[in-house]
């Protein structure tokens, strides 16, 4: 053995050089392109019409320990916040109690996002084939379990700390209830997770992340903040530091596939479907979310939608991949349209159907019906003159026997469900460009309510066989849906969904409900 | 005053504000029942951390069992293929959910552990270089032997660690999906600090290689792991069942082909060729072995095969894929059993005794661990000779 051999030669070595050595991240990570070989049956488990190209790069070039420590610092300051100061001033009972509520849905839902989100980057970790890219995604998917975690963490917190718990505690078991989460699943569930890779990639990534975070995560920080609520802002921007890693992704994607053929046939395509389906949702549950989910108002959402989804990213955003062939969405003329009045719209329906929900809604007071009416003009004739007969005839009491669908119903506005983007609609009633396309497959009723949807359905209508809930529910009694979708507080009869944040108001049980004897029925039977 | 706030103002700290909404809010909490997922059942006594923010977060419908939703999927793929489904794997469980880390693991303690991790091997790194300790390394351990077939293997562990991308897509629970990307990620760290190894040697000794070139060669070309080769390629792009994937990768191949190279090759051999440096990556490498064991055991012996409803057939299905993945990771070792060739032979540490002494403690070990709890009979005597006969 030639021990001597080695000596001399780091003895030599160490004459050279005794100083101090590490090795750095980047110095492994210059060599994690070359970690993959070839061999025969290498190739994804996940078609995409789309070729990724193999020496796709990645921008945030991180390796597995290097992640752990910068992620381990934005936990402890975000962590420490929330459990040290926050805690101390009793923050989460300083919070305006609709945005309390608005907290319930946001969070969660943005949790159901971020979950998928998950098995999302899994299938672009395995479709990509550069190892660069491969590690850029997988640093998504271990993002995306941070981010779970984190809004998960919101829900805890506000119900260990806050005024009110039921809907923070037990979301996860009923959110499926009301008219929301399906849509919610088909732009953050199903829409990541479920199709060509490249086209969940653009869902995700180019427009779920680079469009839609920044007025989700970004914009709610401000309407958090001015209604009292420092928990979120403190969670969603420590999220929102990993986001940019995940634009880069997207944008990594389209470079990986730009010089293939079939970017020029299909991109563009997948991209419009993809802007359609994120904004369908979008739009009007965020707006709605904001305006009607608040106290203090930041600024009409119409104007945040204008910044962030039209010029930021319909313009500078897609501007910059111009020279790979990308342009704007043919669709996003729409919804400019929509985005002025589909939250109206769609609020008046969330409110028609609250006892579905979990977590409490409530009517705008004089002063937001102010508000919406300076910046809606047209607002009060439509809506705000409903919500004061609504409010006249005790919507909000649990002793008037009368619960706004009955409105509905009464004056022939029948609300459907949209098959594709499963948004509940009125057509006969709404200001937003909603209209009723129905269409009959395999002896079953779809209904539409733009035409965007209608042309993806219609392109491939087995992928959006999804009943809805008045399918789902039809010919049951309200009171027994709510008790079969675990809709109660703890006191086992007083419902978790109430009309109204007032304090001092009644709040309404699952035998108020049932006294009304409210029956589903499916709309489109009646067609 | 305006409804309409601007400048920043925060309902917390604005007075005018804070007095709005605090006059909004309710004099006593509307609920009493402050624990999140209360409705939901423990592992342990009560309900942890760890439970309350990864446990039903998977939005599955109920005829996935497990799921608290109802219904289809609001979009599926191209041709109608569901989101998830229970076909995508043989395994039949009663609840996908039912997994748990024994370690409890939510995303900011794993990386909290692995950041320490990291800040302790750069620490190492610099004592190590500065004490001069390379001087007494074996050449031929550290240039053929650390330079080639260290590098080689860490092939074997990047292809493990790709294996996990359709798991993490495909698998019907939230706490094995996060279980599954964490020990996807150790495998990608393990073959990271492999590179940094060679990397840190080449600053340390010049004319060390660094490039992974050598090693690439070795791993696609050489004889010493083409068994493995196969194996890894099989387990990262052959398999489509998630559950097999993970059972083939942690509870056959690795427990014995990754334990044997790494414990009793690198490991023990280092320290008899003055190489001090090998054991303290290895050492984390084997941390994370013994933290992906839990995971997967409980993945596959508390919960598939102890499935009320399912667990006999589970266990059966175990078998067979037992029956078909065992002989592959036999043929991996044995052709691994080629490298004691190319390194000088020290008696009583790398010759054909202590050999087949340190087959004895893995195929002890996996019978121990991964065999006995499925009742899968193995004869360890017989498997360690079939390994033994790639001796040369
Ligand atoms: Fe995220
Ligand atoms: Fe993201």
């Amino acid at each position: 053995m030639a021990i001597s051999a080695a000596t001399k030669a780091a003895t030599d070595a160490l004459a050279v050089n005794r100083a101090p050595v590490s090795v750095g991240a980047q110095e492994v990570h210059r060599w994690m392109q070359s970690f993959t070989w070839d061999f025969e049956k290498n190739r994804t488990k996940y078609s995409t019409k789309y070729k990724m190209a193999n020496d796709t790069k990645e921008q945030f070039k991180l390796i597995a320990k290097e992640y752990a420590r910068m992620e381990s610092v934005k936990d402890e300051r975000q962590f420490g916040s929330l459990q040290d100061v926050l805690t101390r001033v009793d923050a989460a009972n300083r919070v305006h109690p609709k945005w309390n509520e608005s907290m319930k849905v946001i969070s969660n839902f943005l949790e159901v996002g971020e979950y998928n989100a998950i098995a999302a980057t899994g299938m672009l970790w395995d479709s990509a084939t550069a190892p660069e890219q491969k590690n850029g995604y997988l640093g998504q998917v271990l993002d995306e379990i941070r981010h779970t975690n984190q809004c998960g963490y919101i829900n805890y917190y506000f119900a260990k700390q806050g005024q009110d718990a039921a809907g923070h505690n037990d979301a996860r078991r009923t959110r499926a209830i009301g008219p929301l989460w399906k849509g919610m699943k088909r732009v953050f569930s199903d829409g990541f997770i479920s199709g060509d890779a490249v086209e969940c990639s653009i869902n995700l990534q180019l427009v779920g992340e680079a469009c839609f975070t920044n007025p989700l995560i970004v914009a709610v920080t401000e309407w958090a903040s001015a209604n009292g609520d420092e928990m979120t802002p403190t969670v969603f921007l420590s999220i929102e530091t990993d986001e940019l890693r995940h634009m880069a992704n997207g944008y990594q994607t389209v470079v990986s596939i730009a010089n293939d053929a079939a970017a020029s046939k299909y991109l563009n395509t997948d991209l419009n479907n993809a802007f359609w389906t994120q904004q369908k949702y979008f739009t009007p549950v965020l707006g709605m979310m904001f305006e009607y989910g608040s106290h203090f108002k930041v600024e009409p959402w119409v104007k945040t939608w204008n910044r962030w989804v039209y010029e930021d990213w319909g313009g500078i955003w897609i501007g910059r991949l111009g020279k790979y062939g990308v342009q704007s969405p043919a669709s996003l003329r729409d919804a400019k349209k929509d985005a002025y009045w589909a939250h109206h719209d769609l609020f008046m329906i969330a409110y028609a159907l609250w006892p579905t929900g979990f977590f409490r809604l409530s009517l705008p007071t004089a002063e937001e019906a102010e508000w919406y009416e300076a910046n809606y003009p047209g607002w009060y004739d439509m809506y705000g003159k409903v919500y004061d007969e609504w409010r006249a005839r005790g919507c909000e009491d649990p002793n008037s026997g009368f619960l706004p669908l009955q409105w509905f119903i009464e004056n022939n506005h029948p609300i459907y469900i949209d098959r594709v983007s499963q948004v509940p609609f009125c057509p006969s009633y709404c200001k937003g460009a909603s209209s009723l396309r129905v269409l009959e497959f395999n002896g079953k009723k779809h209904s539409f309510s733009d035409q965007w949807g209608e042309r993806m359905w219609l392109s491939e209508p087995e992928r959006y066989e999804c009943q809805n809930i008045f399918e789902q529910y039809e010919g049951r009694e309200l009171s027994d849906v709510i008790a079969e979708g675990h809709g109660l507080r703890s006191d086992g009869k007083t419902l978790i969904s109430q009309p109204h944040t007032n304090k001092n108001g009644k709040l309404w049980t699952l035998d108020d409900i049932k006294k009304i004897n409210c029956v589903f029925n499916d709309p489109l039977k009646a067609l | 005053m305006s409804i309409e706030v601007s400048g920043g103002r925060r309902g917390l700290t604005d007075p005018v504000l804070s007095a709005e909404i605090m006059a909004a809010i309710p004099d006593q909490p509307l609920e009493t029942q402050r624990k999140m997922n209360y409705f939901m059942t423990p592992r342990g006594k009560r309900i942890n951390e760890y439970e309350v923010l990864c446990c039903y977060t998977q939005p599955t419908p109920d005829w996935i069992p497990g799921g608290l939703d109802w219904g289809d999927w609001t979009q599926k793929f191209h041709g109608g293929r569901p989101s998830w489904s229970n076909e995508s794997t043989e395994m039949r469980c009663s609840d996908w959910l039912k997994h748990r880390d024994p370690a409890f693991r939510w995303h900011a303690l794993y990386v909290k552990d692995k950041a320490e991790e990291w800040r302790y091997t750069d620490r190492f790194l610099k004592a190590y270089s500065a004490d001069g300790h390379v001087r007494s390394m074996d050449p031929v351990w550290r240039d053929e032997v650390l330079g080639d077939y260290l590098g080689a293997f860490g092939f074997s562990e990047y292809g493990l660690f790709n294996s996990h991308s359709s798991v993490v897509r495909d698998c019907l629970g939230d706490t094995l999906r996060m279980s599954s990307a964490m020990i996807g990620l150790d495998k990608v760290d393990n073959a990271q600090m492999i590179q940094m190894e060679r990397t840190f040697l080449a600053k340390l000794v010049p004319g060390f290689p660094e490039s992974t070139d050598i090693p690439k060669n070795e791993w696609t070309k050489g004889a010493i792991f083409k068994g493995s080769r196969e194996v890894v390629q099989q387990i990262w792009q052959e398999t489509y069942d998630w559950n097999e994937i993970l059972f083939s990768g942690h509870m056959v191949y690795d427990p014995l082909f990754g334990q044997f190279v790494r414990r009793e090759f690198f490991a023990r051999l280092s320290s008899y060729y003055g190489d001090s440096l090998t054991p303290f990556f290895i050492n984390q490498m084997q941390l994370y072995f013994s933290q992906t064991k839990g995971i997967t055991t409980d993945m596959f012996h508390t919960c598939l095969a102890a499935d009320e409803q399912f667990g006999a057939y589970n266990t059966r299905l175990m078998h067979a894929w037992a029956d078909k993945w065992l002989p592959r990771t036999l043929t991996a070792l044995k052709d691994f059993m080629g490298i004691f060739s190319k390194i000088p032979e020290i008696k009583g540490v790398s010759d054909k005794p202590a050999i087949e002494a340190a087959l004895h403690r893995v195929f002890d070990d996996w019978k121990h661990d991964f065999a006995d709890p499925i009742g899968y009979q193995v004869n360890t005597a017989v498997l360690i000779k079939t390994v033994l006969s790639g001796l040369k």
